[in-house]
């Protein structure tokens, strides 16, 4: 008895270990930094209480970078659970190259974000860039990386393009358990696809469309490379979503109490956003 | 100008070029009260080491450094590669062994102070920019060390400090002790299409516009809009696309600041204010000073008079603009023209010219809170990286470290750097000019691929900037790359018409205020106050 005891605590031991390692340190520490003052190569120079909080709720810079998350969160992720579940619709039928299909439109989901931002930098450039020349046979010039929307147009354009691959292959996955009969059924009531897919398939997937887009959701919050990489953050501050601003306030200045209360305010606002999230699907489901 | 060179010039040129060689050394060794070192022309020991002491030769019999590893960071850059190119001569000739770890310079300032503030001091010497010094020196003990006693000991390769120009040897010292080895020597300065702005028909065209003669070069920041806004917007090159009066590497986060930094200097330093960034007496920025704001506003009527994506084009892509022929006028680093003589990547070797940053009429003295006017008020610069490397006081090898970055500060090694575009290193010795200024002759460089003329106009034009006794002062203090990341961002709103420049720069100083008292007033007054040779 006593030997078996012993014996879970052993195997408990590694995930303890990281969870104290990887989560409750990082987080105890945050939270230290959040409250103190602290300058390169002196360290910890004073507690402040909350006023690294104030400081950071007074600075239009953070807002802005608050501002401009949230309408890249708003904009890529509606448009990945869209596409992503039309390409699904489209691909979960019997058409000729379907295999073929489903492998295409996976393979953005296995590039990396950083890799992608800098490519962006070639095909979106304004002058020289492929997009715009293809867009010119239709008179259109967008100036893109060079002003604060397009910048963050193509900053969008390019997540939709990596991640709409995930829900589709959710979706896709989703849609392939929804029993035949589903269809025969409805195929005696109604023709036309549309209404199949509102009042019989996306109902009955709903809940593995919820994981897709909380998942993607708590993601995209976290975006970083693929801005940053295409825009730095420009021009000015106009793309400096908000990782950016926590990375160049935390680990390029070393302003470590800011960058802190900054981490501690992205905590609390997506678990806020996710919990309330949760509780609505949770209800609808119901 | 007339390039054949007589018997008795060169036997002139040559005696003098000896002579201040030979003097250079004399007086520096005597200003420091030593004796002159005796020095050899070379040594087979030694192939890339000229001149080259006898103790070095006896040093190097034994290959002093066998089974010593040092490990250096690098700028994932052109001046990065310039010390990769140099390690495997270093290591043949002492044995040593040189791993070089490449960083993005978007990370370099964070990756140096990691290693460095964690303790873990996993490299021996780090390439640092000028701009990050004064964080190596916020801790009681500094985090990198100096260099005067391995300058005094002969068996290390041997290179003079006290030679580098002045202004430019401010950037590798801190409260006047040595920590740099030579290496770059940045400045911006105006470059421009001598074929194009002297050509009669153009000339003819823009007299008739503005009334007086096309400026070859612009003097003036006004002469210097004239001349953009004329060469903007048509086809000036004849390659049948319209083209440009000016490019910029914009991008913010990439060393874009530093066109504002080098264009606004004459609306606000002048003989009677040599302080750019603060008070010194109270420490309150003077970003924000009507000098300031007048030199943004100027400098975002350039967005017109180039493609608007130079807002977001780093270094290469705005260079690329005037090496291909379409940009009349560029300010910027002596990679310019060093880029502009390989055939393959420029259309414009053997036809720039080069000057000094146009200066303005009018200055603003923020102590005083007055313009005053200048027949012309024009002004020096050191704006940039002048990327070197520095020794951590962590490392476990300095000995070997300082021998390798003394290496590559040799004379032989220094010029060979200078003279070749893709090392990125711009010239600050007196054997990298040109008489009258130095030694060098027109051969060093074209045995390199330089025009003969480009070199000329390059290096005049260089040591000027240089040597101006006005200068705009380096902000050497700690925070430094904050401060400046502040500006950048802001001035990159401006010029994408997302502020306007006095909400910007107001904007810019109430952050920098913030940045003063998390340093410590105190502590930064006094080294600001330092680096103007106030105390």
């Amino acid at each position: 008895m006593r030997r078996s005891r012993v014996l879970q605590y052993v195997f408990l031991a590694p995930a303890v270990l990281w969870i104290l390692l990887l989560s409750v340190f990082p987080l105890a520490s945050t939270l230290y930094y959040s409250v103190v003052t602290y300058a390169l190569g002196k360290g910890v120079t004073g507690f402040v209480g909350l006023g690294n909080y104030l400081d950071n709720f007074r600075s239009p810079t953070f807002w802005h970078s608050v501002w401009i998350t949230l309408v890249y969160v708003a904009v890529a992720v509606s448009a990945e659970m869209v596409l992503g579940v039309a390409l699904a619709w489209a691909v979960n039928k019997r058409i000729w190259g379907q295999q073929v299909f489903r492998v295409l439109f996976t393979a953005p989901l296995f590039t990396m974000g950083v890799a992608l931002g800098y490519l962006g930098v070639t095909i979106f450039d304004a002058d020289t860039g492929p997009v715009n020349y293809f867009l010119g046979f239709v008179g259109l010039h967008p100036p893109w990386i060079t002003t604060a929307f397009w910048g963050l147009a193509a900053a969008v354009l390019l997540d939709v393009w990596r991640w709409t691959p995930f829900v589709f292959l959710v979706a896709l996955a989703g849609l392939q358990g929804v029993p035949p009969e589903f269809y025969e059924a409805a195929a005696l009531d109604t023709r036309g696809e549309w209404p199949v897919l509102r009042h019989i398939v996306l109902p009955v997937i709903q809940p593995v469309l919820t994981i897709a887009f909380l998942l993607r959701l708590m993601e995209a919050f976290k975006v970083f490379g693929l801005p940053f990489a295409l825009t730095s953050g420009g021009p000015g501050t106009s793309t400096l979503v908000y990782s950016a601003l926590v990375y160049l306030t935390t680990l390029q200045f070393f302003d470590f109490g800011h960058g802190s209360a900054m981490g501690v305010f992205f905590l609390v606002a997506v678990l806020v956003i996710v919990l309330r999230l949760f509780h609505v699907m949770r209800r609808q489901l119901e | 100008m007339d390039d054949r060179v007589t018997r008795r010039e060169l036997i002139k040129r040559a005696g003098a070029g000896a002579a201040a060689l030979g003097a250079g050394g004399l007086l520096s060794a005597l200003g420091k009260g030593e004796a002159a070192p005796k020095l050899l022309p070379g040594h087979p020991l030694a192939p890339y080491e000229s001149p080259i002491t006898p103790e070095r030769v006896e040093f190097l019999k034994g290959k002093p450094y066998r089974g010593v590893t040092i490990n250096v960071m690098v700028v994932k850059a052109t001046v990065g590669d310039c010390v990769k190119y140099h390690a495997p001569h270093w290591e043949a000739e002492t044995g040593g062994k040189v791993n070089i770890a490449e960083v993005p310079i978007e990370t370099l300032h964070q990756q140096i102070f990691t290693d460095l503030t964690t303790g873990l001091g996993r490299y021996d010497a780090y390439q640092t920019g000028a701009w990050f010094y004064g964080d190596f020196f916020v801790p009681k003990e500094p985090y990198i060390v100096p260099l005067e006693d391995f300058l005094k000991d002969p068996r290390h390769p041997y290179w003079v400090p006290t030679d580098q120009i002045k202004s430019m040897r401010t950037l590798y010292t801190w409260e006047g002790r040595q920590y740099g080895a030579l290496f770059d020597a940045d400045c911006q300065i105006l470059y421009y299409r001598e074929d194009i702005l002297t050509r009669p028909d153009y000339r003819k065209r823009f007299k008739a516009k503005y009334g007086y003669d096309l400026p070859v070069p612009p003097r003036t920041m006004d002469e210097m809009h004239d001349v953009a806004d004329f060469f903007t917007g048509w086809d000036w090159n004849g390659d049948g696309q319209p083209d440009w009066g000016i490019a910029l590497h914009a991008k913010v986060n990439e060393q874009g600041f530093f066109h504002f930094l080098t264009l606004a200097a004459p609306y606000v330093i002048s003989p009677e204010n040599r302080s750019f960034w603060f008070d010194p007496d109270t420490m309150e920025p003077y970003i924000n000073s009507e000098g300031h704001v007048k030199a943004l506003e100027d400098y975002a009527k350039f967005v017109k008079n180039g493609p608007r994506a130079m807002l977001q084009w780093t270094l290469g892509q705005g260079w690329n603009l005037f090496l291909a022929g379409h940009s009349v006028m560029e300010p910027t680093w002596g990679d310019l023209p060093t880029l502009a003589q390989d055939p393959k990547a420029s259309k414009v070797k053997g036809k720039i010219g080069a000057a000094q940053i146009p200066g303005t009429k009018r200055a603003f003295n923020p102590k005083t809170g007055q313009w005053k006017s200048y027949t012309l008020n024009q002004v020096g610069n050191v704006n940039g990286g002048s990327w070197h490397l520095v020794l951590s006081r962590f490392s476990k090898n300095k000995e070997a470290t300082y021998d390798f970055m003394a290496f590559m500060a040799n004379k032989k090694n220094a010029l060979f750097n200078a003279a070749n575009g893709w090392t990125g290193v711009q010239p600050s010795m007196p054997y990298e000019f040109f008489p009258p200024y130095g030694t060098a002759t027109v051969k060093d460089y074209e045995q390199y691929g330089w025009n003969a003329h480009d070199i000329k106009v390059y290096l005049d034009a260089y040591y000027k900037d240089l040597t101006n006794p006005l200068q705009e002062t380096y902000l050497r203090i700690p925070g430094a790359a904050e401060y400046w990341h502040e500006l950048d961002v802001n001035v990159s709103a401006v010029l994408a018409g997302q502020m306007k420049p006095k909400a910007a720069l107001d904007d810019v100083a109430r952050k920098w205020q913030k940045i003063t008292e998390r340093y410590g007033k105190d502590t930064q007054r006094a080294l600001y106050r330092k680096s103007l040779g106030l105390e």
